[in-house]
């Protein structure tokens, strides 16, 4: 069993809501409408709040932050409360940044691997995603429900569903995982008309 | 014509080859005892029973299983060919296991996380617990909000203190292999393609005789199947080599055998002209019975290459027939029984000398050798005992008459000589071949490595060269053994070997290692992390402001607290442990041992030093021994080749006197180091192999000298039956020569030439009897 094969399973879900924003799933009619109407912005501002439901704890950990997803670049991630903490998502792999600038999550060798099957969904490798997971679609356009259910023995033991809601751009996330635990991330104030600002693109390319 | 005895010989030894026949027909009764394994063929360096086992378990792999990488553009692809080879693999009932994707066990592999939460936290991680708590505890909070280090296989609220997230991320990394999580397959990616990694462990190992070519036929069905598809395979494992190793011996036994066998019938039968003298190959057949049935009863199985070796007993064992046969020349009438009277004492001599040049490579350290020698030395004795007790019979009234025109050539040879003789003395002619010695032997080059033994096909080595390169996975033959009174003193010892490791691996000289203190911690390690454990309640608020109650936090460490301490046998487990369950030998004589495996190794060199004032640990490198121990042979072969001379000279002064004696070893000893000198004007390498064919060599020319010596029947006669005894001889040595494994061929190549100028000197053997009456033999 691979050690970092968690850290590969939650690059999945980051790679799915990036993927939704470019991947043409082309199965039915739904989906290939949802995968134009997610694709068309090429930079997206907006905030997140993310609640992490531990089965023990009875409020859940509840962080706040920022993000811009940018079609040709990645994602950044700007973790507010309750700590400071900005993440990078890109091509090259996962970075944090600390007093000195952008690190490199350490992948060990792994990385190069990850990276790879990261930017296939970013890429909208829909093969890939509906190799993994059933998908079912339901709603219309400016209000749809998108239900993953894993395929892959090994997603199994770790994923129930993933359930993604949304309109004209993603607002929520659900991770439901079979330990019984579950992440929520809600996606509110999504703005597609801002294009990436000097810091943003500075960000990305460093 | 026949003497009484000579009516009860031939029942004597009809007696001895039923006797034989039925001893080999019980060797064989569950099959041919026979061997490919190459490791019974170099020298054992080192007894020691623990450090065989070791090597034992370190090749076990090799020898059973099998690593393909199943590659195409497209990873899709890719992975289902992976897949349907894999069933089929499985459903061919070779392979006991046959792993084309991971069925990971998830909840095992959380439970061993669970209980080794103090026995296999990385010595960084303890440290931070032990020394900066608050720091520990800072970035467990991090994590639980990190998004990115997200979801761990042991949910918070079994480990609100994140060890064993901690534990899965210090777990060495192997390779370049990723595991692809939607169909759990590992794949690796290069030279564009994605490679899906397929490992198949065998029923049986390497060293059944059968399997490795099932195995070789069924990968290759399987790459003519994947190739339809536009999928490239890549594969490597000891049974692939072992097969061809097999396909290739039993291709040069048939070349070998089968045309020194077809040569010399032709040479009996043009030379004698009689379907009879066929009969002559009996001896052969009867000394191929007795060298196999002696080898299996002092070894128990032959090994293969003993088999290709043997084969060229074939012209050495007909030589004998050949001494009484060639007399037909100057015999008239022949009769077999009269003839053979006239030739025994020299036929006795010379299975004396052969047999004393074949057994001294019985006392090099090399088992391959060993068995050559033990199986030769009882051929030739079949040989000898068939052709002296049964042949005369079977050729009982046969009236050989020979072609002439053999006699003519060796009579225009002998001129030839003379001629050349009157021309330029036998001084001059001395001093000419000393130059051409000398000059050959200064561009000599010697070169020995156990590599000579493998005659591999480059595509096997590329093959198993891009795995190495594509998975990163790169095992080296070099390892550590560690030994401890306990497992305590193990694991330390393990520990002070690793840091130095470490060292290399972060000079980049070694790629990584596997040892068991990456597994499972010191026991007092384990107590002090215990004890630690004690002071973080003081450290804990940062979780507490999160909301995680502090029930729950003391009841995780009244939990910790109670684990019990792991020792190896605990530790080895579960699922992790899955890679370090080779390395454990457990309990020895004197305590307890265990392997560390290398990766990616580029400096052996480096590795001796980082054993050395390390008490216990020790490196294994067979493979460099092995190299040392050829080169410490050559030097004793030579003295054996000394030594084997000096006991052919006190065998012939009986009936030479010592200056014959000295003069028919002298020739063969400057044969000898004319054939040296023709290495080195050929630019061939000086190996072990060649210096033990020249030691062959030296014993079976011996015969000619001896030949040409007795002079029965004249000059060119004598020459004759030299010239047909090189020549058999030169047939069946002569085609090692084309054997594609570089020792069989060393050897075959030197013999050639030894032979060769074993003849051309031969003559000289007996120039100096008339000057020396006084040394001659009654004969």
């Amino acid at each position: 069993m691979n050690p970092t094969y968690n850290r590969h399973i939650f690059r999945w879900a980051w790679g799915l809501l990036l993927a939704l924003g470019f991947s043409s799933l082309a199965n039915a009619f739904d989906l290939q409408q949802l995968s134009d109407q997610l694709a068309k912005p090429e930079v997206i501002h907006g905030s997140f709040v993310q609640e992490k439901h531990l089965r023990a704890l009875p409020q859940p950990l509840t962080s706040k932050g920022s993000f811009v997803l940018a079609k040709n670049h990645g994602l950044l991630w700007l973790l507010k409360t309750p700590l400071q903490q900005d993440y990078r998502i890109t091509g090259k792999g996962i970075a944090r940044r600390d007093g000195s600038g952008w690190q490199m999550l350490p992948n060990k060798s792994a990385g190069a691997e990850q990276n790879r099957l990261f930017l296939a969904v970013l890429q909208g490798d829909s093969s890939g995603l509906q190799r993994d997971f059933e998908l079912a679609l339901a709603g219309d356009a400016k209000a749809w429900k998108l239900t993953l259910t894993p395929r892959s023995l090994l997603l199994k033991q770790v994923f129930n569903q993933i359930n993604i809601d949304g309109g004209e751009l993603v607002q929520r996330i659900e991770l439901l995982e079979t330990q019984g635990d579950s992440t929520l991330l809600k996606m509110y104030d999504s703005i597609s008309n801002q294009p990436l600002s000097d810091t943003e693109q500075h960000d990305f390319a460093e | 014509m026949t003497l009484p005895s000579e009516r009860w010989w031939p029942r004597l030894f009809l007696l001895l080859l039923v006797a034989v026949l039925a001893l080999g027909g019980w060797q064989w009764r569950h099959g041919a005892p026979l061997s490919a394994n190459l490791m019974e063929l170099v020298p054992g360096t080192d007894p020691d029973a623990l450090e065989l086992k070791a090597e034992q378990r370190m090749q076990e792999p090799l020898n059973r299983e099998m690593l393909v990488l199943v590659g195409h553009v497209e990873r899709q692809q890719a992975i289902a060919m992976a897949q349907r080879l894999g069933e089929q693999w499985q459903a061919s009932g070779m392979f006991e296991k046959v792993q084309w994707n991971l069925q990971a066990d998830l909840p095992a592999l959380r439970t061993q996380l669970l209980q080794g939460r103090l026995a296999m936290l990385a010595a960084a991680d303890r440290q931070q617990l032990i020394e900066h708590p608050d720091a520990f505890i800072q970035q467990r909070v991090q994590a639980l909000f990190d998004p990115f280090s997200g979801f761990s296989l042991v949910p918070s609220q079994d480990d609100w203190l994140g060890l064993t997230g901690r534990i899965q991320n210090s777990q060495p990394q192997r390779g370049a292999v990723q595991l692809d999580i939607g169909s759990g397959t590992l794949i690796a990616d290069a030279d564009g393609k994605s490679w899906v990694l397929l490992r198949a462990r065998t029923t049986g190992n390497a060293f059944d005789m059968q399997l490795p070519l099932q195995v070789a036929a069924l990968l290759q069905h399987s790459r003519e199947q994947a190739a339809q598809a536009d999928v490239q395979l890549l594969a490597a494992s000891g049974l692939l080599y072992a097969a061809n190793g097999q396909q290739q011996a039993s291709r040069e036994i048939t070349w070998v055998g089968g045309g020194a066998t077809v040569g010399i019938l032709l040479l009996l039968l043009l030379a004698f002209r009689r379907w009879r003298v066929l009969l002559a190959f009996v001896p052969v057949l009867v000394g191929m019975l007795f060298g196999a049935v002696a080898c299996v009863a002092f070894f128990g199985h032959m090994h293969v290459m003993t088999l290709v070796l043997g084969s060229s007993l074939i012209g050495v064992a007909v030589d004998y027939p050949l001494h009484y046969l060639s007399k037909s020349w100057s015999l008239r009438p022949w009769h077999s029984w009269p003839a053979l009277r006239l030739t025994l004492p020299g036929l006795s001599l010379s299975l004396a000398t052969s047999c004393i040049g074949y057994l001294a490579l019985a006392w090099t350290p090399f088992p391959a050798l060993t068995q050559i020698a033990v199986f030769s030395a009882a051929g030739l004795l079949g040989a000898y005992l068939s052709a002296v007790c049964l042949l005369p019979a079977l050729l009982r009234g046969v009236e050989l008459q020979p072609a002439q025109w053999p006699l003519r050539v060796a009579e225009w040879l002998v001129n030839l000589r003379t001629q050349l003789l009157k021309r330029v003395s036998s001084p001059w002619l001395l001093a000419l071949v000393i130059a051409f010695c000398a000059g050959g032997l200064w561009q000599l080059d010697s070169k020995n490595d156990i590599r000579q033994w493998i005659g591999a096909p480059p595509q096997l080595l590329n093959e198993a060269q891009a795995i190495a390169r594509i998975t990163g996975y790169q095992p080296t033959s070099q390892f550590f053994l560690v030994r401890g009174a306990d497992q305590q003193q193990l694991l330390e010892r393990l520990g002070a070997l690793s840091e130095r490791l470490e060292q290399l691996v972060n000079l980049e000289k070694l790629q990584g290692y596997l040892s068991l203190n990456q597994l499972v911690n010191l026991p007092s390690e384990q107590q002090r992390l215990r004890q630690a454990l004690d002071e973080l309640p003081r450290h804990w608020q940062p979780l507490l402001d999160l909301g995680v109650p502090v029930a729950a936090l003391n009841a995780e460490l009244a939990q910790l607290r109670a684990l019990p301490g792991e020792d190896i046998d605990a530790a080895l487990q579960g699922p992790l442990a899955e890679p370090y369950r080779t390395l454990w030998l457990g309990p020895t004589d004197n305590g307890v041992a265990a392997m560390v495996s290398l990766q990616g190794l580029n400096n052996p060199q480096l590795l001796r030093v980082q054993a050395q004032d390390l008490p216990g640990v020790q490196l294994v490198d067979r493979l460099g021994d092995l190299n040392k121990v050829f080169a410490a042979t050559q030097i004793s072969a030579a003295e054996l080749k000394l030594a084997s001379c000096v006991l052919i000279v006190l065998l012939l002064i009986l009936p030479f006197g010592f200056g014959g004696a000295l003069r028919i070893v002298a020739l063969p000893l400057l044969a000898a180091l004319c054939s040296l000198a023709s290495l080195g004007w050929l630019g061939q390498p000086l190996t072990l192999f060649s210096l033990f064919g020249l030691l062959l060599v030296t014993a079976i020319s011996v015969d000619y000298a001896i030949l040409m010596r007795e002079q029965i029947g004249g000059a060119a006669v004598s020459l004759l039956g030299t010239l047909l005894a090189a020549v058999t001889t030169w047939l069946s040595f002569g085609l090692l020569a084309i054997s594609s494994t570089p020792a069989v061929s060393n050897f075959g190549l030197s013999v050639s030439l030894g032979l060769a100028f074993s003849f051309l000197l031969a003559p000289w053997a007996g120039r100096q009897r008339h000057r020396q009456p006084a040394a001659e033999p009654v004969l």
